[in-house]
Order: C-alpha cells, then structure tokens, then sequence
C-alpha cells in the first residue's frame, strides 16, 4: 500500500514537474518566488547564515555541498507561510487550467 | 493522467457525496503533499542559486566587502526618531545667505545667482562693469597708498579723457543690463514720502557730520573718487563710516543723497586744491572735466529711467508697461527740474 502510494506518488510529481517545465511555468514560478522571498527579507537573513558558514568553514575551504548542506534546511524552514500558500495557489490554479484543455 | 484525476478529484469534491469523504481527505492530503514537495524543490533551486552566488562571491573575495567595523557602524547609524532627520540633527532652518567668493560680500541666496553673473563675469557686459567694480574697491581699500596707474592718469590728460569716454559706454551698457534692479529702484520710489523724509535727515545728518568723514577721503586722489563715484551709489553712511558699494541705483540712498556725497567730494577737492594751488593740474582742464563728468553722471541718470522699461517690455505685460512709463516720466520730470538747479550749485563752487 505505502509502496504503491510512493510509486503513486513519485509518478504524479514527475508529470506535475513535466508539465511545469514544458509550459515554462516553472521558471515564471521561480521568478515569483525569488522576488517574494527577496521580498520578504528571506534572502538576507540566509545569506547571513550563508556568512556565518563561511566563518567557520574558512574563507578558502568552503565549498558549494557545505553551503547547500547548510543552508537548504533553515532555507526551507524561513519561507513565509503567505509565500507558501501564493506558491501553492498558483500551482492549483495551473494544474487546473492545463486539465481543462 | 494525474492531473486529470487530481481535476476529477476536485469536482467530485464540490459535489461533495459523503460516502467518498474520506477517500477525497486521503487523496486531498496526498495532492497537498504533492505540492508541497514540487514548491520545495523550487525554494531548493533559489537556495541552491543563493548558494551558488555566495561561493562565486567567496572565491573572488566580494562576500564581505558591504561589512564595515563597528565603530564606523555606529558613527554613521542611521538615526530613526521624530522630530530628528537621518544624521541625528534637529532640522533647522538653514540660513539663506551665501558669501560671494570673488567679492566676499554676504548676500541673499535667492540674489547670488544674479550677482555672481555680474561678480564673475558670465554675463554680456558684466566681466567689464566686475573688473571696474573691483579696481574700486582695491582703489578705495589703498586709498592711502595710491597706486602709480591713478597718478598716471592725473598727469595724462587724454589718457584719462579717454577713460572717461570708456567710461561712459559701459555706463549706458549697464543702464539696459540689469532690468531688475531697475524694478526694484522702481519699487522703492514709489513709497515717495517715507523716502523723501529719510533723504531730508540723511542731507542734514552728512551737512553736519560732513567735516568729520569726508576727511577721511581727502587723501583720495580726484581721478579715484571720480571712478568710484561714477561706478557706485557712494552715499557715505553715518556708521560705517565707508561708502555705499551698490549701484547708482541703489535703493537704500536717494538721487539727493548721492548728489550731496558728489558735491562734497568732487566739491571739496576742489576747493582743496585750489587752496594748495598744486602744480600739476591744470585748472581750467580740470574744471572741463568735472562738469564734464557731472554732465554724464546726469546723463546716466536721465538715460537710466526708460532703459529698464525697454529692457523689460518684452518680458513683460502691456499693463505693467504702462505703469512704468507713468513712474519714469516722473522720475524723469523730478530729474530734469533737479539737474539744472544741481548744476549751478556746482558751478558756484
């Protein structure tokens, strides 16, 4: 059942993610979402933790994997839930329209 | 075909039949999961965009150059109360005035403009009219120490005729430069009686304080009180002790004062000199000269009256005009009924 559910699952995403980028939804939802989140203030506050990592880490060490390792959690976590709820509206109302065709 | 069934699913939810209530949960739940996974996959590629310009950033060393330290922070904070502006100050009202840097005189703002135009030299004739202005002035400050150009003059007849034509051009050019200043004159003539009661005291206060200051200019040789009266007002006031720098048209002082500070001036001199009986002027010459130049000075005045309203017919309405016109013709008739009297005063002397 869990399985079938996942493969279920998986299969949806994929074409979901299809069809967003097949009708350049997606790049016009990634531009809605930076500069919401740019917005916000989102983007500073990551990239002060994005500083305080490189502090640690060392200015010449530091690498891409550590700051994405890093930083996609609180990432995640720091997106406004208003933000989040536009993102996902927009999403239905995408998916909608493309059924309807 | 998801999507079809995720639209199917939505319908089947409006329609809302009890039986599949929580079928539709489980499904409604699985598509918000769905969503939610896909919108976290595109907060992953902003992050990761984030992350990819922090290392570029890093590695060319740009990551922290925006940070200063904190003692600089603090001294430039920006400060974010009522009743303050941004550096911390109260806002007060900044004093309009500005000092000219090529006369260093303190003038109104809203006149700097116009005046360094004429100051400096930008205008048509102005770089003539600044740099007579400021012989004059230099002529007044060392007036003790009389500089050799000015004795060269006194002893060179044509040279200083000569002078005096020039002189007079720019005279008659400065009459149409200004078409301001002239309304400004125009204005301060108006309130007529306020200012005749100022020019009666201003007379009798320079008749009786008259021994004491004009002293002071005794040892200003006639070529230098005659370029300076022929370019300024020259009113000498009662408190400074120094002469009025502005304009021949200059509002503070009247035409009566300015001929009374002539009369004495020029006047003095020339009683001086003919008690001293110095060599080196000619008499008869002289006395060509200075009702010669008393002659222009009048001719500047009459011909400074309508100047200002033809300069400024074009910029300005048919009423105004008129007024003007009113307003000079009596200037004019005052000027023409005071000239002659003004004339056989000086030839008494």
């Amino acid at each position: 059942m869990s399985d079938d559910r996942r493969v279920r699952d998986a299969q949806m995403r994929a074409t979901i993610n299809q069809k967003l980028v097949e009708t350049g939804e997606r790049e016009r939802l990634k531009e809605l979402l930076r500069t919401r989140l740019i917005e916000c203030g989102w983007r500073d506050q990551l990239k002060a933790h994005c500083k305080e990592v490189v502090r640690q880490k060392g200015l010449e060490h530091v690498t891409v994997d550590d700051l994405v390792s890093e930083i996609t959690p609180k990432g995640r976590a720091l997106v406004p839930d208003t933000v989040k709820k536009e993102l996902l509206q927009r999403i239905r109302t995408f998916l909608s329209q493309q059924s309807n065709i | 075909m998801d999507v079809i069934m995720l639209d199917s699913s939505e319908s089947s939810n409006s329609r809302g039949s009890r039986g599949e209530d929580l079928l539709e949960d489980d499904e409604e739940e699985e598509i918000k999961r769905t969503l939610n996974s896909v919108m976290d996959e595109l907060v992953d590629d902003v992050v990761l965009g984030l992350c990819f310009e922090t290392h570029r950033s890093c590695k060319l060393g740009t990551l922290f150059l925006d940070e200063t330290d904190i003692e600089s922070e603090n001294l430039y904070r920006i400060v974010d109360q009522v009743g303050l502006d941004v550096f911390g100050q109260l806002p007060q009202k900044k004093q309009l005035e500005c000092i000219c840097p090529n006369c260093s005189r303190n003038l109104a703002a809203s006149r700097f403009a116009p005046h360094l135009e004429k100051c400096m030299g930008m205008g048509r004739n102005s770089s003539r009219i600044a740099s007579r202005r400021i012989l004059a002035n230099t002529g007044k400050q060392e007036n003790v120490a009389s500089d050799n150009d000015s004795e060269d003059n006194k002893d060179d007849n044509d040279w200083s005729y000569a002078v005096d034509r020039k002189s007079k051009k720019s005279r008659k050019d400065r009459s149409g430069n200004s078409p301001r200043r002239g309304k400004i004159s125009k204005l301060k003539n108006g309130d007529g009686a306020i200012g005749q009661h100022d020019t009666k005291m201003g007379s009798s206060h320079t008749t009786e304080a008259s021994g004491q200051i004009f002293h002071l200019y005794d040892s200003m040789t006639l070529d230098e009180k005659k370029s300076i009266l022929i370019q300024q007002c020259g009113v000498i006031s009662e408190h400074t002790k120094k002469m009025c720098t502005r304009s021949h048209r200059c509002p503070q002082h009247s035409d009566e004062q300015r001929r009374m500070v002539r009369m004495y001036l020029l006047g003095s001199q020339h009683g001086g000199l003919l008690d001293v009986d110095e060599v080196q002027v000619d008499i008869d010459g002289y006395e060509d000269g200075d009702s010669q130049s008393l002659r222009e000075s009048l001719q500047w005045e009459a011909a400074s009256n309508p100047s200002p309203a033809d300069s400024t017919s074009t910029t300005h309405s048919t009423g105004s005009r008129k007024r003007k016109k009113g307003k000079g013709g009596k200037k004019k008739g005052a000027i023409a009924r005071s000239s002659p009297s003004s004339m056989y005063e000086f030839n008494i002397h």
